[in-house]
């Protein structure tokens, strides 16, 4: 017999049984198991990827930024690639790492997002609602060793709140009043910071672009898998603008200074 | 064809995605004779880089029981999730807040659970028992735990757990001629966490604590067991 | 009367218009024909005492079981169909074993009771792709002793998964004049000895044979000796000090 009551009076498939949340992960799993699973592959490194995703804290709001570029190892692949979705009204997320997991999330986002909004039940998912969410199924999807290979950040702005969230493949999570994914996290995020933290109430739109400017360039000075062409989002009480690609001007002059490596000759 | 010679000694690699990442940290608890000291930075690191200054790794569970994890952040945070959606549960099956010992036992069972796929979380419950005493119980990711007075747990756990033997335990110590040790420490003399939490037994004094910087009382009564959370800032280094 | 039943009494899980589930009824009707079995609770603990009909002078009566251990501190006494008991003493000894391993605390008496009745509800069809369950409900009534952090305590539960706790209480075909005897008799004063003495004279008032220590059974559960069922000499002691 079966002592445990949570397993009683209920169809033993989840498939029929969506809303059944009590004990989930006790509950035995009876229903068909595909005879192929051991033979399925999952995903064990990312193949076309995108690189740093930098996001502040400022008056209004929150600032991200991502170039355009999706990198198939060290060849630029895709250089038109949009790396900052915005998620309803409130949100947007910005992506490194695998391209195509990326893509898979904004698709279930955007799915979720008309599910919620078909209820018509006055409520709607905000920034800190689709954070959760994604850690949920980051975190899920490494526990059975098939992460999302991707380093997500998650901005936004509701009900008067800024919001501003990390997540990971591993469903890490932190929020910072700076953050920065991969190259990033190491060569803007000290800048960031020296910016940002301590003035998130008195930064101004155009002192948050400039700021943001300042570290994409950067970025594509020291980081070999960055594009000069990169996107700035802002999420404020007037909802999402993702802007029109941009660059930055750049210097490179020096290079003909430099000795020591490459194809020189003397 | 020396290049081929080297190609071919090389071992085969395997590559595996690792599910785990260690987010540094440390947590600290002591316990005296009717209070419970809970105690963890807020720092959330990788490798050399900070995540974020503000994650805190110490958790109010129920009047009497607070929960600090360490290790990694992820299964840390999932873990007293569950942990919470558990009490919960029986509160509504047994109409009463779960006794701490019953939490520690819990929290075994919850770990070794996973005995094939562990939490990487290391974890320390204080509070207060139902008896009125202070209790610190100390976890291993897959569940072994004792009660004890103290310990420390994570990045400087080699650091002090020693000074904790040292001055809780009084190992190394001589008592002078004629004196014997203390039997419990007062509370003015413990650590400086970066976040505190200071549960009290029902009907005990303050030891002084109302004195303390940045300190905050999270109960709103002063009838039963009082919890209080100190926060101090990290060195921003 | 019956012919009125007869469109709705067939199914166990179908409502009469009066909004009655007969056969629920007809199992709590099965435990009147049960032998009389008493709860008493005190200060001090719970005192249970069943009636063991011996109808052969052949039968073993030492082989009729009728109050068994659940765990330390919980014991039980039944009436009715006492074999459909077992599938439910077996669920609650099962949960009480649960409860301590996961929480390493004695389960609460009204917790294992609970479980118990979840049980009792669990008749009817099953649901495709479910394991079979009972095909209709228990025809016992059982009477749950225990102590714990709130004091012994009593309960009470029938067919219907219903239950109720009381400070003394008789299930079985003698219950309506050993009930009228409990509300008279018992005060909340009453001493553990007083009330084993008085669960005996209220079984000797109600047993059909002579009592002795062969036809009744006595178990009580206490803060000191948790659960124990009392062995026939002492129960002779006791039916001797009468």
């Amino acid at each position: 017999m079966d002592h445990f009551p949570m397993n009683w009076g209920r169809p033993r498939n989840d498939a029929l049984d969506a809303y059944g949340t009590y004990p989930i992960a006790q509950r035995p799993y009876n229903g068909p198991t595909d005879a192929f699973s051991a033979g399925v592959q999952h995903t064990q490194q990312p193949i076309v990827t995108g690189t740093s995703v930098l996001a502040i804290k400022y008056k209004d709001g929150i600032m991200m930024a991502a170039d355009n570029l999706a990198s198939y190892g060290s060849l630029a692949r895709f250089k038109d690639i949009q790396r900052l979705h915005p998620v309803g009204t409130n949100t947007v997320i910005g992506a490194g790492g695998d391209m195509s997991d990326f893509q898979y999330i904004q698709n279930f986002l955007d799915q979720l997002m008309i599910e919620e909004f078909t209820e018509q039940d006055g409520h709607s998912l905000g920034p800190s609602e689709i954070h959760e969410y994604l850690s949920r199924v980051m975190y899920a999807r490494r526990s059975k060793m098939n992460p999302l290979w991707n380093s997500l950040i998650v901005g936004g702005f509701k009900d008067g709140k800024r919001f501003l969230s990390y997540v990971d493949l591993l469903g890490t999570t932190y929020s910072a009043s700076t953050l920065a994914t991969g190259y990033g996290s190491y060569i803007a995020q000290p800048l960031l910071r020296k910016a940002v933290e301590g003035n998130e109430d008195t930064l101004t739109e155009d002192e948050a672009v400039k700021i943001i400017e300042q570290s994409m360039k950067v970025l594509y000075y020291r980081d070999a898998r960055s594009l000069n062409k990169y996107q700035i989002a802002k999420i404020t009480a007037d909802g999402v603008i993702v802007s029109e690609s941009r660059s930055a001007e750049t210097q490179w002059s020096f290079a003909e200074g430099i000795r020591g490596y490459g194809a020189q000759t003397q | 064809m020396p290049d081929m010679v080297a190609l071919s000694r090389q071992q085969p690699q395997e590559r595996q995605f690792n599910p785990y990442s260690e987010n540094g940290g440390t947590i600290l608890a002591i316990s005296g004779a009717d209070f419970s000291v809970i105690a963890g930075d807020t720092r959330q690191s990788e490798g050399y880089s900070i995540q974020t200054r503000y994650a805190p790794k110490v958790f109010r569970l129920t009047d009497k029981a607070v929960l600090a994890v360490n290790g990694f952040a992820a299964d840390g945070n999932m873990f007293v999730k569950q942990v919470r959606q558990r009490l919960e549960w029986y509160r509504h099956a047994h109409a009463k807040d779960m006794p701490l010992r019953a939490i520690a036992r819990l929290i075994q069972t919850m770990l070794y659970a996973r005995r094939f796929f562990p939490y990487y979380v290391y974890n320390i419950l204080g509070g207060i028992e139902d008896d009125g005493s202070g209790a610190v119980y100390s976890f291993d990711p897959v569940g072994s735990y004792e009660r004890e007075s103290c310990r420390a747990a994570g990045a400087a756990q080699s650091l002090v757990q020693p000074f904790l033997d040292n001055q809780i335990y009084f190992k190394n110590q001589v008592p002078q001629p004629g004196m014997t040790h203390p039997k419990h420490l007062p509370l003015g003399t413990v650590g400086d966490g970066l976040e505190m939490f200071v549960v009290l037994a029902k009907g005990s004094p303050l030891y002084g604590l109302e004195n303390f910087d940045g300190v905050q009382e999270m109960t709103s009564t002063h009838e039963g067991e009082r919890i209080f959370v100190v926060r101090r800032n990290l060195k921003r280094d | 009367m019956f012919l009125t039943r007869s469109e709705y009494d067939r199914g166990v899980n179908t409502f009469s218009p009066e909004g009655r589930l007969f056969q629920v009824e007809y199992a709590i009707e099965a435990i009147k024909l049960g032998s009389t079995t008493v709860g008493v609770k005190t200060d001090e603990g719970v005192v249970l005492g069943v009636e063991k009909r011996v109808q052969s002078p052949l039968i073993e009566s030492s082989s009729i079981e009728k109050i068994m251990e659940i765990d330390d501190h919980l014991g039980c006494a039944m009436s009715g169909l006492t074999a459909d008991a077992r599938t439910m003493i077996d669920h609650a000894r099962v949960t009480a074993q649960n409860h301590s391993f996961t929480y390493d605390e004695r389960i609460k008496v009204e917790s294992v009771t609970q479980a118990v009745c979840d049980l009792a509800l669990r008749f009817g069809e099953s649901v495709h792709d479910e394991d079979a369950m009972m095909s209709r409900p228990f025809g016992v009534a059982l009477l749950i002793a225990g102590i714990d952090e709130l004091g012994p305590q009593l309960y009470h539960t029938d067919p219907s998964g219903t239950f109720v706790r009381y400070q003394a209480k008789a299930i079985g075909s003698g219950s309506e004049a050993a009930q009228a005897e409990l509300q008279d008799k018992w005060h909340s004063k009453m001493t553990l000895k007083e009330a084993q003495t008085l669960t005996l004279r209220i079984l000797k008032q109600v047993m059909e044979e002579k009592l002795d220590r062969h036809n009744v059974q006595l178990a009580q559960v206490t803060k000191e000796k948790g659960f124990e069922i009392l062995d026939e000499t002492s129960l002779k002691a006791i039916i001797d000090e009468m």
